[in-house]
């Protein structure tokens, strides 16, 4: 379970300071997929941060499970995003210089598995997204669908409790947004937590669970699974 | 995949930058490692011709210069012969060998020669006064640990005059020929020959040194002074002292014991060279300093250009799991490289550019020497780390959030 205590996080920016985002109690039980919508500048990148452990509240708590994260040391919060969290990216953010093969191996090395097991994770995982005769291609030699589901097959490769993904459908075509929606209905059906932040109507309307943000703060535009004290 | 694969794949992808980043380091290391190359031979050199001269220091007639003595010694200016006794009385610590010379011209079957009479060895111990004197119960200088000019057999074969610029026993009817006398002469060693009028029997020849000693005639020095009626007097008076340290604290009171006469250090000769070496050496200390300056700071420059431009990239491996180390290492480990290829490459073109053009550019052979390779691919390696060090851990500290934004 993840859930956000009393957390506000502030902006000085010129001399102003800009709360980006305030929620007194949030919760995210365990296998939910909760879609985060609202407008530009809501705060959702910033809630986002906050609950991949790399954004620090100006005030209050973020736990998963019974570890408040912000408690632990970097190196902690590093190995609890690389343990239990997986990350999907707009713009995939896949490493330019690595081939298919390589990006997916990358947290797998992170996470010291030793290189035949890298290799022979990462490969069925890119099996899996039908990306076997991609795996020596270059991100830059694949089309946007194929590198969003290169993304995929890194963020999963490490068996990820909780995947956060940052408009994961923001730059890709119908098809290509099936694909990246089919993999995350998949994720639900195994249990993982999903939480994604989004513009795109029928992304969000895949989830079970949805918020907004407007103006750093959360509302729940159906009320059913949790609520926002 | 591990840290090293990610260092070297993205070196592979962005060649020309890995060029253009250690240029300075390469160039620095090249220009370093052929300055020091040649340095150190020449001051080998300088130290070779040094001890091919034998004599630590020169104990000359007040207006002559170590040039005319060089040029053959024949300007007409002695010294009284007690001098002799004088420095041998002396005690003097650090002292190994005196040997007075001789030298005036003379004509040997038609060849114009050097006469130089020297006093064998033998001589000195012949001498009732200087068996007394303090020479030969010799105070040691602190810093002789080891003798330089050691009494050997070889002493005892003319050939000595060319090694240790002495000789143990000489005839007073007997020569030893110069390399070019003898072979000009067509005379040989048992030979009789005429000299200023005396007689006398070649007991050796020398071997050739490329010094004035190849033209000389040795002979007997009281021999010398009877025909050329010159009284008991020499042209110079040469001492070895144990060591080169012994000879610098030597002259002095040399110098205070001998009021009216000059003296010098050997080392003199190669004043010239040893001036070069100097500017060599302090050249060498410049371009270790620019290399450190512009080397160190034009790699410190691209890491942080890299740092920049990869700001996506460290955001993203922070957001699945990198921790701030495994960033800061990413940075050190490509410097690492980065020092270590530009420093090897710099190396091996500085040890070609020495070895080819030392011999033109300062006259000495030069060999690879193994020690000062490895220290210099070493300082470039560890200099390139401690550049990179600040950038490294500006990108350590870099906001994962980062992966978030737009680029």
């Amino acid at each position: 379970m993840i859930r956000l205590e009393n957390v506000k996080r502030i902006y000085t920016r010129h001399g102003q300071t800009v709360t980006a985002l305030q929620c007194e109690n949030l919760c995210i039980s365990a296998g939910e997929y909760v879609a985060v919508i609202g407008p530009s500048g809501s705060g959702k990148s910033t809630l986002l941060s906050l609950l991949g452990g790399m954004l620090s509240p100006s005030s209050g708590r973020v736990w998963l499970d019974e570890t408040s994260i912000y408690e632990q040391s970097v190196v902690a919060r590093s190995t609890i995003r690389r343990e239990r969290m997986g990350f999907v990216f707009q713009t995939f953010n896949l490493i330019p210089y690595l081939t298919a093969l390589e990006n997916v191996q990358v947290p797998l090395g992170l996470n010291g598995v030793s290189l035949p097991d890298q290799t022979a994770r990462a490969t069925a995982m890119l099996q899996r997204f039908g990306l076997a005769d991609r795996l020596n291609h270059k991100p830059s030699e694949m089309s946007v669908g194929q590198q969003q589901r290169v993304a995929l097959a890194r963020t999963l490769v490490n068996d990820p409790q909780i995947i956060l993904a940052d408009e994961p459908t923001g730059n890709l075509d119908p098809t290509s947004r099936e694909v990246v929606l089919k993999a995350f209905d998949m994720c639900h059906e195994e249990g993982r937590t999903i939480i994604t932040v989004t513009h795109d109507a029928t992304a969000a309307a895949r989830a079970k669970r949805r918020l907004v943000l407007n103006e750093g703060q959360i509302s729940e535009e159906l009320s059913s699974f949790a609520k926002v004290a | 995949m591990n840290l090293r694969s990610l260092v070297w794949k993205e070196l592979r992808e962005r060649p020309w930058s890995v060029v253009s980043s250690s240029m300075a380091i390469l160039l620095g290391v090249a220009a370093l490692v052929a300055i020091r190359h040649v340095t150190v031979h020449s001051e080998q050199e300088v130290s070779r011709q040094l001890s091919s001269l034998g004599a630590n220091i020169l104990i000359l007639p007040k207006e002559a210069s170590l040039q005319n003595y060089y040029a053959a010694d024949r300007n007409g200016q002695t010294l009284p012969e007690e001098h002799v006794t004088e420095v041998l009385m002396a005690g003097l610590a650090g002292v190994e060998k005196v040997t007075p010379k001789l030298s005036m011209p003379a004509s040997l079957g038609g060849l114009e020669v050097t006469l130089t009479g020297i006093l064998p060895q033998s001589e000195f111990t012949a001498q009732q006064a200087w068996q007394t004197a303090a020479l030969f119960t010799p105070r040691k200088h602190e810093g002789c640990k080891k003798a330089s000019h050691e009494p050997s057999e070889a002493d005892k074969t003319p050939e000595s005059l060319n090694t240790t610029r002495s000789i143990e026993n000489l005839e007073k009817n007997q020569i030893v020929l110069g390399a070019d006398v003898a072979e000009r002469s067509a005379f040989s060693d048992g030979d009789t020959v005429e000299l200023l009028g005396g007689t006398f029997t070649v007991l050796g020849t020398l071997s050739r040194t490329g010094t004035v000693d190849d033209s000389r005639v040795f002979a007997h020095l009281h021999t010398v002074q009877e025909l050329a009626k010159s009284g008991e007097v020499v042209s110079a008076i040469e001492v070895i002292g144990c060591c080169e340290d012994a000879a610098g604290d030597l002259v002095p009171e040399l110098s205070k014991l001998l009021p009216d006469a000059r003296v010098v250090t050997v080392s003199q000769v190669v004043q010239t060279q040893v001036g070069v070496n100097r500017l060599m050496s302090g050249t060498s200390w410049f371009v270790l300093g620019t290399l450190i300056l512009v080397g160190g700071a034009s790699l410190a420059s691209a890491i942080a250009a890299n740092v920049r431009e990869r700001r996506r990239e460290i955001g993203t491996l922070m957001a699945i799991g990198a921790t701030p180390g495994f960033v800061q290492r990413l940075f050190l480990m490509k410097a690492l490289v980065l020092g270590l290829v530009a420093g090897t490459i710099g190396c091996v073109i500085g040890l070609l550019t020495a070895v080819l053009i030392g011999p033109q550019w300062a006259g000495v052979a030069v060999l690879p020497l193994p020690g000062l390779a490895v220290m210099a691919v070493g300082a470039a390696t560890l200099l390139a780390v401690m550049a990179a060090y600040w950038p490294a851990r500006q990108a350590a500290k870099l906001d994962p959030c980062l992966c978030f934004q737009e680029v």
